[in-house]
């Protein structure tokens, strides 16, 4: 069994891999670049050679290119001490054309080009758009710079090799300077510290902390009175970077954060300063610098970890879509699994006939139909028909769960009582009629049990497709879901989202497959994974 | 035995000799059958016209394409135009039904109101289905005919059964609207965009399906005793296997079709569909139109529409797939 298992795992990470270089491939490849700008208001106020710059900057951000400007090429050899700051300045103003070049700046330029050129770069020089023999066009200035796309191994590489980040003490770079790096174990977590005026400290409390310094988050491991109770720093999980759903938000936090108002608390900074604050003092990140950037960081925080979160009130995108989706999975499979019985106790009577009516309607009529004809019905009942997050109103939640649970109770319906009645002519079943028990009991004890394998077999599946939200429902209410991550993504061109939605759903989809196979196999012991035959 | 029973032979007016003629044994008639001629697709027609219900369903789903296509034919509609005659006019848009006769005077085309420009309603819907009810078909037609073929081919080669269901897998994974919504991003939202977008990877599923039905009746008795008298594989596919999952394919068809039906309307609803004014797109504009007052005939009517020719279809293929199974026929 745990090498069947591991068979399977195996597998499964081969196809999310094959899966995420497929839409890198149609994304990257395929999806014509110039439509990144379509909506881009920064492109459509360019112009000219700037334009052209830009966009290289930006299919840079966005992963298509990698992308060296003249300038940055010689700021680079001014750090490696190759040239000094007096020469760059003199060598960096290239002429308007090539032969406006003065005698150094030629030399560097033809450097700059054998250099990128060797590495494979392709090397652009624009000249200067000219109005008239003086006068420069808007935006039309000479740029010279190198570019070369990425390919799809170096991508995909890239990708999975940043996927998972451990935090280690040299995570900040070695020039900064942040005293002695380490990482330090206590008990009374400083969060929890109030301070006398004089600076000593009045109260704490017991609680375990993991404190870094050196590392990006200061605190790796902490507790709170949230579920689960002890939470961690040390790995996270980067998805990908977003460009226009979140700006420079990884996607995996964009799921999982918290959304809606702020929520106050009483927060005792390092400096002592206790006030009303939303911060999350235990999401602090290093920011280098920013302490004495501000007069309020300086006042509050004793080092550069001051890059913090704020805590909000209502749940994350996935824990909306999962609360939604877990309710109307556990109501579908509690309704539909008895209905479907009863169908097929009933066969060809009133009963399986309405049954059969409402199936036919919900596999026939468009999915998008009967939401709304749910929503226009639940409208006329007076229950909310949108979803304001900051409501304190449970009964929003009832329409999406209805719109999202009577489809499914359909589909459980029909499959129950296929296979019920394709199980009613067996020869068990004869012989326990014979025995003398009664129908009652065949159909509860002998009958369900078999016909409920295949359905537990897709209890991982809906509770997964219960996490990535549904798309249509979502939609129509407008709850702040998962579901239309990806939609939203596809429509604003955030490629590093569309990545990193993808690589989630098909994780959860290959893991949801083998554990529906594991519970298969503990439903029913006749099925076994291992490789031994009986 | 009773002798009232006897036959009386003179009654036969026949002589001695014809009566008591020998009769030799003939291999040729003893190989004739004796039972009624049987033909599949006439007991396939006669068992499917036997219940009532479908020839209403059938005569609906007539009438149904007779409005899809031949309406705006006659009417000569265009698509380019007709949409905007009365843009100008404010007085023409967003009328209920009734408005809109008071408005222009009994016509059809006016007894589901007016819309967002002050086009009929009931032109542009039957306009619109008959965008989605051809995409419908064209990738049914599509769909069904390259899974069929390699659902057949996968479930018969075990090497090719390796290889395919690791394609499955993967391709199962990536998120179907990723792959419709870059190939409308690549190559703009035309109708054979959408016709691809939409069998480039659908086929995938039926043939998987195909696939599993092959599995199950190709090691059946008959088709190892097929094998054993040397019939080759392609002959068993085609004349053992095929005939057998006639209904499964017609089934399989009849949820195909409404589900593409479905699936643009899905699609247009969160912006990735038809440029053309389908009935998705319809819906899409309108949605507004749902909770304003008065304005509702221009929602309702491309959702009622789409949903009596989804159920039409679907009810009309699940009835057929009931008729072309030869267990019905008896």
């Amino acid at each position: 069994m745990a090498k069947y298992l591991l068979r399977r795992l195996l597998h499964g990470v081969f196809s999310i891999i094959a899966v995420v270089a497929i839409v890198m491939i149609l994304i990257y490849s395929l999806m014509d670049r110039e439509t990144v700008f379509d909506a881009d208001n920064t492109y459509v106020h360019t112009a000219s050679n700037q334009r052209e710059v830009y966009k290289y900057r930006k299919w840079e951000e966005y992963g298509y290119l990698d992308y060296v400007p003249y300038s940055d090429y010689l700021n680079t050899l001014v750090r490696n001490g190759e040239l000094d700051a007096a020469t760059r300045d003199s060598v960096a103003a290239i002429g308007r054309k090539p032969a406006n070049d003065s005698a150094a700046t030629k030399k560097y330029v033809k450097q700059f080009t054998d250099y990128y050129e060797s590495r494979g770069y392709t090397v652009v020089r624009l000249n200067a758009k000219m109005q008239t023999t003086t006068r420069v066009v808007s935006g039309g200035q000479q740029q010279l710079f190198a570019y070369k796309n990425t390919p799809l191994i170096v991508r995909l590489w890239k990708y999975f090799t940043h996927l998972i980040s451990v935090e280690n003490i040299h995570n900040i770079d070695k020039e900064i300077d942040i005293g002695k790096r380490g990482i330090k174990i206590t008990l009374f977590d400083p969060v929890y510290q109030t301070y006398n005026e004089d600076g000593t400290i009045a109260h704490r409390k017991l609680a375990l902390a993991i404190i870094g310094n050196g590392t990006r988050h200061k605190y790796l491991l902490y507790t709170d009175g949230q579920f689960p109770y002890i939470h961690q720093n040390l790995i996270s999980i980067n998805l990908g970077k977003s460009y226009s759903v979140r700006q420079g938000i990884d996607v995996f936090i964009t799921m999982k954060d918290h959304q809606g108002s702020y929520v106050m608390s009483t927060v005792t900074f390092p400096t002592g300063i206790t006030e009303e604050s939303a911060y999350d003092l235990h999401s602090a990140t290093f920011s280098q610098g920013s302490r004495n950037s501000l007069a309020f960081y300086q006042a509050r925080f004793t080092d550069d970890y001051t890059n913090m979160s704020t805590v909000k009130g209502n749940p994350s995108k996935v824990g909306y879509s999962f609360m939604i989706g877990i309710i109307a999975v556990i109501a579908s499979y509690l309704i539909g699994v008895p209905l479907g019985v009863i169908m097929a106790r009933k066969k060809d009577k009133l009963v399986d006939k309405i049954g059969t009516i409402y199936i036919v309607f919900i596999i026939a009529v468009p999915s998008l139909a009967y939401i709304f004809l749910f929503k226009a019905i639940g409208g006329k009942l007076g229950l909310p028909t949108t979803f304001i997050m900051d409501s304190k109103s449970k009964l929003m939640y009832i329409l999406p769960i209805v719109s999202l649970a009577l489809p499914s109770i359909a589909g459980l319906m029909k499959w129950i009582r296929r296979y019920m009645i394709d199980q009613m002519n067996s020869d068990y079943v004869k012989f326990a009629r014979s025995g003398g028990l009664s129908e009652g009991e065949i159909f509860n004890k002998h009958i369900l049990k078999n016909a409920i394998i295949p359905i537990v077999h897709g209890i991982p599946a809906s509770v997964a497709a219960a996490i990535v939200g549904a798309i249509i429902t979502e939609r129509v209410y407008v709850v702040p879901g998962a579901g239309n991550l990806l939609t939203e993504a596809i429509n604003k061109y955030d490629n590093g989202v569309i990545v990193g939605v993808t690589l989630f759903y098909a994780t959860l989809s290959v893991l949801s497959i083998i554990l529906g196979d594991i519970l298969m196999s503990l439903v029913d012991p006749r099925i076994s994974f291992s490789s031994k035959a009986r | 035995m009773n002798n009232q029973e006897l036959v009386n032979l003179s009654e036969f007016e026949l002589s001695d000799e014809e009566l008591f003629a020998r009769v030799d044994h003939n291999d040729m008639e003893s190989e004739k059958i004796t039972a009624p001629r049987y033909s599949y697709w006439h007991s396939v027609f006669r068992v499917f016209f036997k219940k009532r219900i479908n020839i209403i369903v059938l005569s609906l789903l007539a009438l149904l394409l007779i409005f899809t296509y031949v309406y705006p034919l006659i009417i000569g509609y265009n698509a380019e135009t007709d949409p905007f005659v009365n843009v100008n006019d404010a007085s023409t848009k967003h009328l209920n039904p009734s408005k809109a006769i008071e408005r222009f005077g009994f016509h059809l085309k006016w007894i589901l109101g007016s819309g967002a420009s002050g086009e009929s309603t009931f032109d542009s819907v039957w306009y619109g289905s008959s965008i989605s009810v051809s995409l419908a078909f064209i990738c049914a037609l599509i769909n069904l005919t390259i899974g069929v073929v390699v659902g057949a081919v996968w479930g018969f080669s075990k090497r090719v059964d390796m290889i395919m269901t690791e394609v499955y897998n993967i391709i199962g994974n990536v998120p179907y609207i990723l792959f419709i919504s870059v190939m409308v991003l690549i190559m703009s939202a035309s109708f054979w965009t959408m016709v691809f977008a939409l069998t480039i990877t659908g086929w995938l599923g039926i043939a998987y399906f195909i696939r599993t039905q092959v599995i199950i009746i190709r090691d059946r008795e008959y088709n190892l005793a097929s094998r054993c008298l040397g019939t080759p594989i392609l002959r068993i596919a085609m004349r053992n296997i095929l005939p057998f999952m006639t209904s499964v394919i017609v089934t399989l068809a009849a949820t195909e079709i409404p589900s593409y039906i479905s699936y643009e309307v899905f699609l247009s609803y969160i912006g990735m569909g038809l440029k053309d004014r389908s009935l998705g797109k319809l819906i899409y504009a309108a949605e507004n139109a749902m909770v304003t007052p008065g304005w509702e005939f221009e929602f309702w009517s491309p959702v009622a529409i789409a949903s009596i020719i989804t159920v039409v279809l679907y009810i009309v293929g699940q009835n057929l797939g009931d008729a072309s199974d030869p267990r019905t026929h008896m």
